[in-house]
């Protein structure tokens, strides 16, 4: 449905996109995640026409989004990034305004008003005034706007950026039920929402695309499942100790817990696979030294860690 | 080609067109810019025009005309992108599956048809002129056509303006100052002045890119349809310039 071949965009020496290459097919919900000023933006602003790239290609139905742009832009719907609307029109005036440029004819317009409307839940607000609907109403104006003509493709920069966390949960529904009829591409900053409603993952950093993939795939990856364990007690002598026992395993203090209370150094032991035995080990090394174990648990790789790890340079790393 | 020109109207533009329209008329700066330019022209004109015993003569209301629209236009201009680009919608304008000139077409046929109304509104005072003495109307609705045509060309050219910058004021400066330039040189005393001191054909040509001097030979009441095509290739060069630059935009930051 959407090729996306060595993107490339540059603004004058900043290279936003240094050659990204992805593809979706039909019916996928993909979630394009990464820190401002990844590419994100940039990447669904190349698709839906509003800028050309510098280098690469870009196609959705086999459509080249360069050189059919009109015929690419007729199959998507898109929500930019902070809902730009005409404020100052009516929700359903406006409505009617982006169903009859998208070419909706005249006699399946009201229908598709309504449609919208209701997948939208804007019924109560059709009459009033854009200008005086909260953010949620807004949001799902910008979003009414987008599937009104029923594209087949949905692109959507960040469409709960903003919102409170109910609205956020309204929205990421109401993305979950267009998923089942649209492709739909989005790009968010809340994790949460690509774990519960994309089926595909593609993360971008500094203009490039450093993991793609379904949210197994991308945790299976994640090296993790290692353990956690709080002990008090003298720490040079409890790494030697961890270490003696845990041959070629790292250990690393990584949290010292230093607010004033005595509460114990936080280390991390790296490995996965079935830990059982190895936490058994440690915790009989700790009470038999007569240091005080005051919490041992698996760590479970979450999307969090994978995103960070994956768009955290080593220098900002090692400040968090 | 010939799909390209019969699209310049199509479907699309007339849909821009009829919400610039209709966006005026929702906003309060059409009618604070209306009301404020409708006043000062017709106090300006019916002082000379609606005396006792002064012949009945729209002359004073064509003199003064294109001086309100210098003055006016840039401030009604300078908005058309700028508040695109304010609100973001122009994102959505330009990823619609509708081409770059139908979007500058619709807009700025938007401007002209309110810029017609304003006038429109107008024609109070020649009928009152009529009603007390007699106007001459074929050479009223040629000065009235001419009129709209060359705010036509000032809106052209304001519109480009602002196209080319983020910041409103930029856009009213350059405007303000490019029209001015346009303006003086149809002007007859300064091309008279450039006439003496440059050649010919060179005092000519300044001469000859000047809206003005196009709305004079109207305004004289000699209908040209050299000058009608005149308006139309110089709104069509900043139109055309238009659509360039917001394609030129979609290379860099849009």
């Amino acid at each position: 449905m959407i090729e996306v071949d060595r993107l490339e965009k540059s603004y004058g020496f900043a290279r936003a996109l240094k050659g990204i290459s992805f593809s979706v097919s039909k019916g996928e919900v993909i979630g394009f995640l990464g820190p401002n000023g990844a590419g994100k933006s940039t990447t669904m602003k190349i698709l839906t026409g509003y800028l050309s790239p510098s280098g690469g290609s870009g196609s959705v139905n086999g459509l080249d989004v360069v050189k059919d742009s009109l015929a690419v832009r007729a199959l998507i719907g898109y929500l930019p990034e902070s809902t730009p609307l005409y404020t100052d029109m009516r929700v359903d005036d406006y409505l009617s305004f982006c169903a009859e440029i998208r070419g909706v004819p005249a006699r399946d317009r009201k229908a598709a008003l309504a449609r919208a409307f209701r997948l939208c839940g804007l019924e109560r607000v059709t009459g009033k005034n854009i200008v005086e609907l909260s953010k949620g109403y807004k949001q799902r104006v910008g979003l009414a706007q987008a599937i009104v003509h029923e594209p087949p493709v949905l692109i959507l920069d960040e469409p709960t950026s903003g919102l409170d966390p109910n609205q956020i949960v309204e929205v990421r529904k109401l993305i979950e039920r267009l998923g089942e009829e649209h492709t739909v591409v989005l790009s968010t900053h809340y994790l949460q929402e690509v774990e519960k409603s994309c089926s595909r993952v593609i993360i971008v950093n500094h203009g490039e695309i450093v993991a793609d993939g379904t949210q197994e795939q991308l945790l299976a990856k994640q090296p993790g499942g290692g353990l956690r364990v709080r002990v008090r007690g003298p720490e040079a002598a409890v790494l030697t100790q961890l270490k003696e026992l845990l041959v070629d395993v790292p250990v690393e203090v990584v949290d010292r817990n230093d607010d004033g209370n005595d509460d114990g150094n936080d280390y991390r032991i790296a490995g996965d696979g079935d830990q059982a035995p190895m936490a058994e080990a440690i915790a009989r090394t700790v009470i038999n030294n007569g240091w005080d174990l005051l919490s041992l648990q698996r760590e479970t790789p979450d999307l969090e860690d994978v995103f960070r790890k994956l768009t955290l340079s080593q220098a900002e790393a090692a400040n968090v | 080609m010939s799909n390209v020109i019969t699209s310049l109207w199509g479907r699309e533009t007339r849909v821009i067109f009829r919400r610039e329209l209709k966006s005026y008329f929702l906003s309060p700066i059409a009618y604070v810019f209306g009301g404020l330019f409708l006043t000062v022209l017709l106090f300006l004109s019916a002082k000379t025009s609606l005396v006792h015993g002064a012949p009945a003569t729209m002359q004073p209301f064509f003199l003064y005309l294109p001086w309100l629209f210098l003055i006016f236009l840039p401030g009604l201009t300078m908005r058309l992108w700028a508040e695109e680009r304010k609100l973001g919608t122009i994102e959505l304008l330009l990823t619609f599956p509708v081409r770059t000139s139908q979007v500058v077409l619709g807009k700025f046929g938007a401007v002209v048809a309110y810029l017609g109304f304003i006038l429109l509104l107008t024609l109070g005072l020649p009928l009152t002129l009529g009603a007390y003495g007699s106007i001459d109307w074929p050479p009223v609705l040629g000065q009235y056509v001419a009129s709209l045509m060359f705010a036509g060309s000032f809106v052209a050219v304001g519109m480009f303006w602002s196209s080319m910058t983020r910041d409103q004021i930029v856009a009213l400066l350059a405007s303000i100052v490019s029209l001015s330039v346009l303006f003086l040189l149809g002007n007859p005393s300064v091309i008279e002045f450039f006439g003496s001191n440059l050649p010919l054909w060179c005092a000519g040509l300044l001469n000859g890119i000047s809206p003005y001097k196009y709305f004079l030979s109207i305004a004289r009441g000699v209908f040209d349809t050299r000058d009608f095509i005149y308006f139309t290739c110089f709104c069509g060069f900043f139109l055309y310039a238009n659509v360039l630059v917001l394609k030129a935009r979609r290379e860099s930051k849009g």
